[in-house]
């Protein structure tokens, strides 16, 4: 188990301090959610009252789009001169490969939130109530956003269309967690019966336990027989 | 591995066919000649013998998709995956049937071309993730990885399909439930019911007759990929 977790901070520092010395990622990703933002204010906002009906769709969008730019960045290093193929033959077991790079593509995600959910909040004037239900229907489904999205990404990241394949098949898997967060946002800003914001969090919670565990028992097999 | 395929179509697939459109021919009699006329709905109703028992077909296809690409991943069979892929196919085709007859009955019967009705959008759902898997063989890269990769978003859809049921249902809520599940206990006449399951049973021999022929054209065509793929190791193929 030891070995398991040097492993795991071999791979995920590798990809922090290539991420820290280009900044490819997160700057692609915060520049395009920026962007979102601005845009859907424009196209969206008329005031607080009816912004608190739009925000959630608004903010769960932004979140998955941006989150798909940075899915097609964060193979780059290992695709190019066939890195993958040269991280997968060291000794570390390919799932903790696969844990490892989508730990550090939910760190990049979740900063990447940490950037846009306040701007939103700015923006639309929003008023977030209970915090925590908030944060955790955010935390948990961007979790099973990134899994689910690093495994494809991994996979197609030598194919010609990733750009298109990726959401592609991503988004219907991921509906659940869509649906979920839009849900969960809504209660948390209009004070709707804090009950229903936890009937969804379970779902999610559940959605989450089985993907990311299916994701991760998933790579090996699908990356080479 | 090559595995022997039969070239010449047996006489049990032309048994298969012939019976195939005699219970189709039958089902459309019993339709449109048979079962009355609904009161309310008049000759729209009649989507129902075929778009239920399409829906109905897919769902199938998808638990066959899904199983064969769960036994694909772990024992590596290309016949393993010309099932999963078949199925994945012909469950893309008949959700096509279901979600284009779906709006001609809901225009009728609700008068919206499209309402988020769980059962609609889940076969819409469903039709987007094994659509994805058909791309992903196609575009995907080299042969044997994409359709490995392909596999994967096989197995994961059936739990998906479970996920996404449960979100659409809870999320969809507004929607009066026996108006949607009504059309099910609609089927009180017995001539009405008689043609459904004439329908239920002609769909589901024409996807068997569609399955096994995608399926053994697929098998041939692994073998003709194979001999070129041979051929072209001893340098045999003329250049062109």
């Amino acid at each position: 188990m030891n070995q398991h977790i040097q492993h795991f901070w071999v791979v995920f520092r590798k990809d922090i301090r290539i991420e820290l010395r280009t900044r490819e990622i997160l700057l692609t990703m915060g520049l395009f959610a920026l962007l979102l933002v601005v845009v859907f204010s424009f196209a969206f906002y008329t005031d607080a009252e009816r912004s608190r009906i739009y925000a959630p769709g608004i903010l769960w969008t932004t979140v998955v789009f941006s989150g798909t730019i940075g899915l097609n960045r964060l193979f780059e290093r290992e695709n190019e001169n066939g890195c993958l193929s040269g991280v997968l033959l060291t000794p570390i077991s390919p799932r903790m490969v696969f844990v490892a790079k989508a730990m550090g593509n939910l760190l990049f995600t979740l900063l990447m939130e940490i950037l846009t959910v306040p701007l939103l909040v700015m923006f639309f004037s929003l008023d977030i109530q209970p915090v925590g239900i908030f944060l955790s229907g955010l935390l948990l489904g961007t979790v099973g956003f990134c899994f689910v999205g690093t495994l494809f990404a991994a996979m197609l990241s030598a194919a010609r269309m990733k750009e298109v394949l990726v959401p592609l098949v991503v988004y219907p898997i991921i509906v659940p967690i869509i649906i979920g967060g839009v849900k969960v946002t809504a209660v948390v800003l209009n004070d709707y019966p804090v009950e229903e914001a936890l009937n969804w969090l379970k779902l999610i919670a559940g959605f989450d336990l089985l993907f990311v565990s299916l994701a991760i028992w998933l790579f090996e097999p699908m990356i080479a027989p | 591995m090559v595995h022997s395929v039969k070239t010449k179509s047996s006489a049990a697939f032309l048994l298969l066919v012939v019976a195939t459109g005699a219970v189709f021919l039958g089902a459309l009699v019993l339709t449109f000649f048979v079962a009355p006329t609904e009161r309310m709905m008049g000759i729209v109703q009649k989507i129902f013998y075929f778009h239920v028992p399409s829906a109905i077909v897919m769902g199938v296809l998808f638990l066959v998709c899904a199983v064969a690409s769960l036994a694909y991943l772990l024992k590596n069979d290309s016949r393993l995956d010309a099932i999963g892929a078949t199925a994945a196919e012909l469950a893309v085709v008949f959700g096509a049937i279901a979600l284009i007859t779906g709006p001609l009955w809901a225009r009728k019967a609700w008068g919206a071309w499209w309402t988020w009705e769980p059962r609609l959008t889940l076969t819409l759902l469903s039709v987007f993730i094994y659509a994805g898997y058909l791309a992903m063989r196609a575009y995907g890269g080299e042969k044997e990885f994409s359709r490995r990769v392909a596999a994967g978003l096989g197995l994961m859809g059936a739990p998906a399909y479970y996920f996404i049921k449960v979100a659409v249902d809870k999320w969809g809520g507004n929607h009066p439930k026996n108006v949607v599940y009504g059309k099910g206990e609609g089927l009180m006449n017995p001539d009405m019911r008689l043609a459904f399951f004439a329908g239920l049973i002609a769909v589901l021999m024409l996807t068997v007759t569609l399955f096994v022929m995608r399926y053994r054209t697929r098998m041939l065509k692994e073998r003709v990929d194979t001999a070129i793929s041979e051929m072209q190791k001893y340098d045999l193929l003329e250049d062109g």
